[in-house]
């Protein structure tokens, strides 16, 4: 396939992020702890929580490897496996190489109430980039990578919030994580705690378990 | 009312947002070329064009379409056969047919962003539209077809 073909998916996503009204929610993140008043023992508690949320397989399942394979866990199975009917995300992470992931996950922030259908966002439905694979990936090699702006999109701790933040205000992944709907297992805690977790990660200066 | 262009014409549809595009076709606008199957993209036998990309259209919310260009297999040719329709009839493709129009509709998107799909390539896109008759031989062969006369025009 000629490169040239795919440009219009691969820049599709970001003119449609561009494209968006501004945040169609009142969202907004609480009042970050102060830089060094959180101990690294919470800090490290903290992660804890975050670590459970990120290697859950409802978010981990979209952060897979160089193998651009979404995973899928099944109401009612306890092993996660590949996503079905031999999807291939490919190097563009969106499916524009074959099948795209939009043709069946459309965008919408309709509510997500059907069991056994695609579920949606108010984002484009696509893995999360090759360098934050999550799925098969430890905890330390996990907290590693999100403290690594030349893996995490160049942010920093706070940068991070932002990111969840902005995430929310468009009905995207990760508030979906926490209430997937149609009977799938949600992510542990909630959205809100999350960003919570986060900022008290940041503050404590991102502490990592060894 | 949402408005919306079907195969080349504006139409206004004044329906509950949620409605599935499938619906909309069929019941509200008598284009019965995209087929109901299974209701939760798991067949393909619905699947339309949204803005040139395939789309099962049971899962589309017509709320979430104001404005945009669906095309079904009655659009698709333009009025004549597209590449793909004829090769489909040249292979004899269809068995029983019913999923046969998602089926050309999948392979028509893949040949717009890929005009000489490998073999894998076709079955790595064709494989979430589903043919209870077994007809992926031939649909592979006329996918191969269609895209040598694409490539000759």
């Amino acid at each position: 396939m000629k490169p040239a073909n795919l440009a219009p998916f691969l820049v599709a996503p970001l003119l449609v992020l561009l494209a968006l009204p501004l945040a169609a929610a009142d969202i907004a993140a609480p009042p970050a702890p102060e830089p060094g008043s959180v101990s690294e023992a919470e800090g490290l508690d903290a992660w804890a929580r975050i670590e459970a949320v990120v290697s859950h397989p409802r978010c981990a399942n979209c952060h897979t490897g160089p193998d651009n394979l979404p995973m899928w866990s099944i109401v009612g199975e306890d092993k996660t496996r590949p996503h079905g009917m031999n999807i291939h995300a490919g190097e563009s992470r969106i499916g524009a190489e074959t099948l795209a992931c939009q043709t069946c996950h459309v965008t919408s922030t309709a509510p997500n109430d059907v069991a056994h259908a695609p579920p949606h966002a108010g984002i484009e439905w696509q893995l999360a980039p090759v360098e934050m694979q999550w799925f098969d990936k430890t905890g330390p090699e996990i907290c590693a990578q999100l403290k690594d702006p030349e893996r995490n999109g160049g942010r920093d701790g706070d940068g991070l919030v932002e990111h969840l933040i902005h995430d929310a205000e468009k009905d995207g992944f990760v508030p979906w994580g926490f209430a997937p709907g149609g009977g799938r297992e949600k992510a542990p805690g909630t959205f809100d705690e999350h960003v919570r977790d986060v900022q008290l990660w940041v503050a404590a200066g991102q502490p990592c378990p060894q | 009312m949402i408005e919306l262009s079907v195969n080349g014409e504006t139409r206004q549809v004044d329906v509950e947002p949620d409605m599935p595009l499938l619906w909309v076709l069929r019941d509200e606008l008598g284009i019965t070329g995209p087929k109901y199957g299974c209701g939760v993209a798991q067949c393909g036998a619905c699947t339309v064009h949204v803005d040139g990309m395939a789309v099962r259209a049971c899962q589309a919310r017509i709320g979430d379409l104001a404005g945009a260009e669906v095309l079904t297999i009655e659009g698709l040719g333009a009025g004549t056969l597209h590449a793909v329709q004829q090769a489909w009839i040249d292979h004899q493709v269809p068995q029983c047919g019913y999923c046969q129009t998602g089926q050309i509709m999948q392979a028509a998107a893949l040949l717009d962003m890929n005009p000489a799909p490998t073999d894998e390539d076709i079955n790595k896109t064709m494989a979430g539209n589903l043919c209870r008759c077994g007809t992926y031989v031939r649909i592979r062969e006329a996918i191969h077809a269609a895209a040598a006369k694409m490539a000759e025009n």
